[in-house]
């Protein structure tokens, strides 16, 4: 696989990730806790900045982490069972999404996610009141979600073994930077002013669309590796 | 403000044990919601007062409710006054 192509799946891989709302969610909470206990609009941007570094920082960990377990286990050239199981998980949490992403309670934009989990969130998002704390719920909230975001980082892990290290380092920044696009973008609209209840409403609206993309863009990815490595390698295709 | 009569909260799916209900806490959730909301608090403060009073009267006949009543009614009162606090009092239990 070519240096462009690689980072092509890495970048979509992060894009899937973005696409998943746990964060997003976290961050609308803290925010609206944070003005509604009258906190001065600084200290506000200060906390949700504090959050959008957090969990930028645990992708980045996460990522790295991911990649050196796959080095030790597998050199820069994992065998191809390893890279069918990264794309069968790719498919099957696709489905998953596709079926199980939003709780069907209807109104909301809950998650399928255990109920103990998300109430610990909320609460801990209610009692942040120090950028230390945001930072900590960033990291937090980034590993409660391994459960949908697991399958793009194994995948961007594998195909980044294989890159130079200088492009490795290139694709684990791409992959962070892309990550939190959403979080940085309702950090600025949190910032600039913009109203909690249109931020929520968008969300709320756009649910099912958010839900369908990363759950078929997760099954197309897992086919597309498929078909562009497995297949390539076995066929001796170039 | 006063601190409502002996009427008790039934907790979500009555998982947790009812508690009796506060005023208070009621006038300040429907408070951060207002101030989430970007309202002045000058106006939150007015506004929060008179949802706290209009649950509160349609409280004065039942001797226990629910929390998703309590927070379904003061949403609907609220509504009247301010709809983007409501939808974000409303959303606060189903955002995650």
């Amino acid at each position: 696989m070519d240096i462009p192509s690689s980072l092509a799946i890495v970048t979509l891989a992060a894009l899937i990730h973005a696409s998943f709302q746990l964060s997003v969610s976290v961050l609308t909470l803290l925010s609206g806790h944070a003005i509604g206990a009258k906190q001065s609009s600084a200290k506000v941007t200060r906390l949700t900045f504090g959050f959008v570094v957090g969990a930028g920082v645990m992708t980045l960990l996460g990522l790295s982490f991911i990649s050196l377990v796959f080095l030790h286990l597998f050199g820069t050239n994992a065998p191809a069972l390893a890279w069918a199981i990264a794309c069968g998980l790719l498919i099957g949490v696709g489905l998953a999404v596709w079926f199980f992403y939003y709780r069907r309670d209807g109104a909301g934009t809950s998650l399928w996610i255990p109920r103990a989990m998300a109430r610990h969130l909320s609460e801990r998002s209610k009692a942040t009141v120090h950028s230390a704390e945001a930072f900590s719920l960033g990291l937090t909230s980034v590993i409660s979600e391994l459960l949908f975001i697991a399958a793009p980082m194994i995948i961007s892990a594998l195909v980044l073994l294989q890159l130079p290290g200088a492009w490795q380092l290139l694709g684990i920044a791409i992959y962070a930077i892309v990550s939190i696009l959403p979080l940085f973008g309702v950090w600025v609209l949190i910032g600039s002013g913009h109203k909690l209840s249109d931020i929520q409403k968008w969300r709320e609206s756009n649910k099912r669309f958010l839900q369908f993309s990363a759950g078929g863009a997760l099954a197309i990815l897992g086919f597309f590796v498929y078909v562009c490595k497995i297949l390539t390698d076995v066929t001796g295709a170039a | 403000m006063s601190q409502g009569g002996a009427i008790d909260i039934i907790k979500r799916n009555g998982r947790r044990p009812s508690e009796a209900f506060e005023l208070e806490k009621l006038h300040k959730s429907i408070m951060a919601a207002l101030l989430s909301a970007r309202t002045a608090p000058g106006q939150a403060e007015s506004v929060a007062r008179a949802v706290t009073r209009d649950v509160s009267e349609w409280l004065a006949s039942r001797p226990e409710v629910t929390s998703e009543d309590l927070r379904r009614v003061a949403a609907r009162h609220l509504k009247n006054h301010h709809p983007d606090a409501a939808y974000l009092y409303e959303q606060h239990r189903i955002t995650l």
